[in-house]
């Protein structure tokens, strides 16, 4: 039995916590970093991608946030888990990508770039059902009109909640707001798209079912 | 019965489904409405999913990236600290240096005149004081009254005949 110990695969040095990989990375480790990258990317990506809907800018704003989580790496102190720190970091980073956005839309009128970029076809998923994939892109196209109308807080709220359907307790962990806040600010967010929203489902309810 | 809107709906998809309990009680006995909100559930749902589906390259370059900004960033910090070292260090050095000449070169406080501060007008023209008076002799002493009376003989007389009728 000692014999086959000895051959036991230790599980920390397989998938090492992240803790550990921390550790290592503030030691000089730079091949731990890159672990904690290739486990978090994909996760950092989507959320950036969720709030900004622009793969360039969600690209931009995933390397930003690794930067600056490899910055500050020794004021992380644990108190929440690494990921939630990172994705705190991609909200603040795309909040302000957000309102420069906002600010440069101010003197510039690219609202016809928005509009032909929400039209752009893209693939919802592997089935080949051309109406009901031209429908949901319809319907995303009248969600990012309705949400014109958000603040950019309502706006972060709402699309944590529609795209990556996170509960409001963890949009409040990830945003550092109490939950009622939360409640608040997603109440008031729906109270402004319902209307466009609801007509556009209203409007295409005679549509057969077998087609959705 | 009363039927929900699609506003209303849309309401209760948002919010967490458990907390509109009026609604998803009048959902289980109520298939018209039921079947609505699936249909909006459904709908929602696809409208929502988002293509960040990338091929393997797109995340590997993306982390070759993120390593080489964080290498760059790391050798900045280095070179930053060091060189706030270097300043640092240059700096203390200068003034210690410096401290050690002033106490090295300083010169001895020099004791002032006793003369110089008695007679302060006359300090400017030390070569005059310096001269010998021959008035002020012991020898003559005696023969100031005699040159103070001579003081008083005007200009126009000769003073050896004034000494010699004397």
């Amino acid at each position: 039995m000692g014999t086959l110990a000895t051959f036991r695969v230790n599980p920390t040095e397989s998938a090492p916590s992240d803790q550990e990989l921390i550790a290592r990375t503030l030691g000089g480790d730079g091949g731990a970093f890159g672990i904690l990258v290739d486990r978090f990317q994909r996760k950092i990506y989507r959320v950036a991608y969720a709030i900004v809907r622009d793969d360039i800018e969600a690209d931009t704003i995933t390397q930003d946030t690794f930067i600056q989580a490899y910055t500050h790496l020794a004021r992380f102190q644990g108190r929440s888990e690494l990921e939630t720190w990172l994705t705190r970091i991609a909200i603040n980073r795309s909040r302000d990508w957000l309102r420069r956005r906002k600010f440069v839309s101010l003197f510039s009128n690219d609202s016809e770039n928005e509009d032909r970029a929400e039209y752009v076809i893209e693939p919802v998923d592997d089935r080949p059902d051309a109406e009901r994939l031209l429908m949901s892109h319809q319907l995303r196209a009248a969600i990012l009109r309705a949400e014109r109308l958000l603040s950019s807080q309502q706006k972060i709220i709402f699309r944590l909640r529609h795209y990556e359907n996170h509960s409001l307790e963890e949009i409040a962990e990830l945003l550092g707001l109490r939950s009622g806040t939360v409640r608040a600010h997603l109440f008031r967010a729906i109270h402004k798209v319902r209307k466009e929203l609801a007509e556009w489902v209203t409007e295409r309810e005679e549509v057969p079912d077998e087609t959705l | 019965m009363k039927h929900y809107s699609e506003a209303d709906l849309l309401d209760t998809y948002y919010t967490q489904p458990g907390e509109s309990m009026p609604v998803m009680m009048h959902l289980a006995s109520c298939h018209d409405c039921a079947a609505r909100y699936e249909r909006l559930e459904r709908k929602l749902r696809d409208a929502a999913v988002c293509n960040t589906e990338k091929p393997a390259t797109f995340w590997t370059r993306q982390r070759l990236q993120i390593m080489r900004r964080a290498d760059a960033q790391h050798a900045h910090a280095v070179s930053a600290s060091r060189f706030l070292r270097v300043a640092a260090a240059a700096i203390l050095a200068f003034f210690l240096g410096g401290a050690v000449v002033y106490e090295t070169i300083q010169p001895a406080p020099q004791p002032v005149p006793v003369a110089a501060k008695a007679a302060p007008a006359t300090a400017a023209t030390p070569a005059v004081n310096d001269l010998h008076d021959a008035w002020q002799s012991d020898e003559l002493k005696d023969f100031h009254n005699v040159v103070e009376w001579e003081a008083w003989v005007p200009d126009n007389k000769p003073i050896a005949n004034e000494a010699s009728s004397l």
